[in-house]
């Protein structure tokens, strides 16, 4: 009986064939939706602002212009065809070649005009081509110059990430639970380590490991030549990891566990886990149910963060450790003004991002059930 | 004889902090029989909080001194192990209701599941089926039942009052505890809470401590009265009527004298100067400072004199 009243007969003024799904169901779809439309318009926002930054404001154009006309100069001067054409003649012929060229990259357009174009095509993901750089198989397609690097950026990242939340979340708890020890204070006192980026730390441990001990490699994913065996390769690549996840682990753990012990603390003061022990729970089900879980939505947020920080922080540990991934691409990227992997790579990221915060949002309106999923309750 | 439902002896909590050692429950004594509902009234900070934990062994870290003894039903609970205290006194023989001002239920845990929390662990019962009997209890104290599957945030304060009541009678427990549980409600409210602990204890015999500053409320369900003043119990009385109408103690009096009736039109009063600090306390009568018939024995700690009424009251004025 206690069943009957625990649903209760819902209004059926709702559209008859929407009835197959429950009212929590399809508000979760509308938040799910929400959510997604509202990350979209984000990400398109964010390419758009970086289309501008990586051309400069259309300034890259000019030095392209600048850069054609110094290459038809070029050609010109070194082509014994042109050698008998007068001056004027010449300059004629050189001018039409470079408007030629110049009509044929759309430079004689205004750049306003072609940000918008730029901005649909990065969001479709038709990057273009590289004008420098080239994929390791030798493509000139930005998007392989990307796909080629991203499966090493989310290994070691995902990797970190995944380390972090669950090392961090668990001295956290033992922490929390020996409140005021010798290790609490240590931990806390610990806590500026996370003040220095990780491949400050990365510099330190090479130094350490690499040089020194010789123990570990300085950088970069595989040794060469490359182990012949699968399990060999995966063990060589683990070998790799190891110090940039070392470096990361110090960078970002020290601050998270601070963070999460002081959560776990507010939330272990509240009533209801007072009450919970007067109910006679056992210590574990009262951290689990009474601390960990009420607390996991701030810890989920904190988390976002540090996640956020990772794909930014990538960019330098990639390069500090040669790691071949996205992060180290851009690095070389923006020192060689390739304008399109600069843009194909921040459309990365911030899909990249805006795939993490979208998953965490759903992720919080599962656990917690005050946030609001945007309809009024029955 | 039959065993007392609860008797407390020299009962003692202090706690460590900076600034000293705060003596918050000193050396209380008391008595209470099965089906009893006994008020505890005090101001804020006199220890009655302090109190309820020592007796419930929900102890801070910061703890100095915790002595003495508690005695229900013929066992000295405090002699408990931990583990042992947990698995036979809490909940299944006492239950605690605490205020629903305070954040009492957990946030991301449907009600349902919290209040038949206690059958899941002492009875070993299954979800369903502890579900099946809170929602009984939910409608013992007037909860809709379709309440079970809610959250705590989408209840009213009186509705979380109820349901946080309704979690401390699920298990049936010899003795239920109340921290103030009417405070930070609204009068209609209030009243309503306290019809239904007057229906349960009319119908079930249930034993109730009731920890209140608010006498006013607790004045027509209570059987005795205990005033504490910092950290000891100054008076307790017999009956309800002779506390109310007539207290003993100096402190009670001005207590009761500070309360509004409607019937009679008169001054309200109120005691001069401030509880003394529980760190350090003087050592004669604790509220001799504030007292207005202080006389010389008062720099003496007066014992607790017995009356012949049955009634109890820590001054010398009943030497």
């Amino acid at each position: 009986m206690a069943e009957e009243s625990r649903t209760p007969p819902k209004a059926e003024s709702a559209a008859g064939k929407w009835r197959v799904f429950s009212p929590a169901a399809l508000r979760f779809a509308r938040y799910t939706l929400i959510r997604g439309v509202a990350l979209v318009v984000t990400v398109a926002i964010g390419v758009y602002i970086a289309v501008w930054i990586a051309n400069m404001g259309g300034h890259v154009d000019e030095i392209r212009k600048a850069e054609i006309r110094e290459a038809v100069g070029v050609s010109f001067r070194g082509n014994p065809a042109y050698r008998d054409l007068t001056p004027s003649e010449k300059r004629e012929l050189m001018d039409a070649e470079i408007k030629r060229q110049v009509e044929r990259l759309g430079l004689d357009k205004p750049f306003i005009g072609r940000s918008f174009a730029y901005l649909a095509n990065a969001l479709t993901l038709s990057l273009g081509r590289a004008e420098r750089m080239s994929s390791d198989t030798g493509s000139k397609q930005v998007r392989s110059i990307i796909l080629e690097r991203l499966p090493a950026t989310l290994m070691l990242f995902g990797t970190a990430q995944v380390l972090v939340f669950f090392v961090g979340l668990f001295i956290a708890l033992f922490l929390s639970r020996r409140y005021g020890s010798f290790l609490d204070r240590l931990s806390v006192s610990l806590a500026p380590i996370s003040a220095a980026p990780p491949w400050f730390y990365g510099i330190f441990l090479i130094l350490i490991f690499a040089a020194v001990l010789g123990v570990l490699p300085y950088g970069g994913m595989l040794d060469a030549p490359t182990p012949k065996t699968t399990f060999g390769t995966v063990l060589n690549v683990v070998k790799h990891m190891i110090l940039p996840l070392m470096a990361w682990l110090l960078s970002t753990v020290a601050i998270s566990v601070y963070t999460w012990r002081t959560f776990f603390l507010i939330h272990s003061s509240e009533d209801y886990v007072e009450l919970a022990k007067a109910k006679g729970l056992h210590s574990n089900a009262i951290e689990r149910r009474y601390i960990l879980r009420p607390a996991l939505p701030t810890v989920i947020t904190q988390f976002a963060l540090t996640m956020i920080y990772a794909w930014q922080g990538a960019i330098i540990t990639e390069t500090v450790f040669s790691w071949p991934g996205l992060g180290r691409m851009l690095f070389q990227a923006i020192g060689m003004y390739e304008v399109p992997v600069i843009v194909g790579s921040v459309v990365i990221f911030a899909y990249l991002l805006a795939i993490s915060v979208f998953l965490l949002d759903i992720l919080y309106a599962m656990i917690d059930p005050r946030v609001k999923l945007g309809a009024k309750r029955a | 004889m039959v065993d007392k439902l609860l008797q407390v002896r020299d009962l003692h909590l202090y706690f460590k902090t900076t600034k000293g050692v705060v003596q918050a429950v000193d050396g209380v004594a008391l008595d209470m029989d099965s089906g009893e509902a006994l008020a505890i009234i005090g101001e804020s900070g006199c220890g009655k909080t302090s109190l309820i934990r020592a007796i419930l062994r929900l102890l801070p870290n910061n703890v100095h001194t915790y002595k003495g003894s508690v005695v229900l039903l013929g066992t000295d609970i405090m002699k408990l192990p931990e583990e042992r205290f947990r698995t036979q006194v809490r909940w299944r023989q006492i239950s605690l209701v605490a205020q629903a001002a305070m954040n009492a239920l957990n946030p991301v845990v449907r009600v349902g599941d919290q209040v038949s929390e206690p059958l899941v662990i002492h009875q070993r019962l299954g979800k369903k089926a502890a579900l099946v009997q809170a929602a009984e209890v939910f409608r013992m104290v007037g909860v809709p039942t379709d309440f079970l599957s809610r959250y705590a945030f989408e209840l009213s304060g009186g509705m979380r009052q109820r349901a946080i009541l309704a979690m401390a009678l699920i298990s049936e427990p010899n003795l239920v505890v109340l921290d103030e549980p009417t405070s930070a409600l609204d009068m209609l409210t209030q009243a309503n809470i306290m019809n239904v602990l007057k229906g349960i204890k009319r119908d079930l015999g249930q034993s109730f401590i009731f920890i209140t500053h608010d006498v006013a409320t607790t004045s027509e369900l209570s059987d005795r009265g205990v005033v504490m003043y910092a950290g000891q119990i100054v008076e307790i009385s017999s009956t309800a009527e002779q506390f109310y109408l007539n207290p003993l103690h100096p402190y009670s009096q001005k207590l009761m004298a500070s309360v509004p009736t409607l019937k009679q039109k008169k001054e309200l009063e109120f005691i001069p100067g401030q509880p003394p600090s529980l760190i350090g306390p003087p050592t004669g009568c604790r509220f001799a400072e504030r007292c207005h018939r202080r006389f010389d024995l008062c720099d003496q700690e007066p014992p607790m004199f017995s009356l012949e009424d049955g009634r109890q009251v820590k001054c010398w004025l009943y030497k």
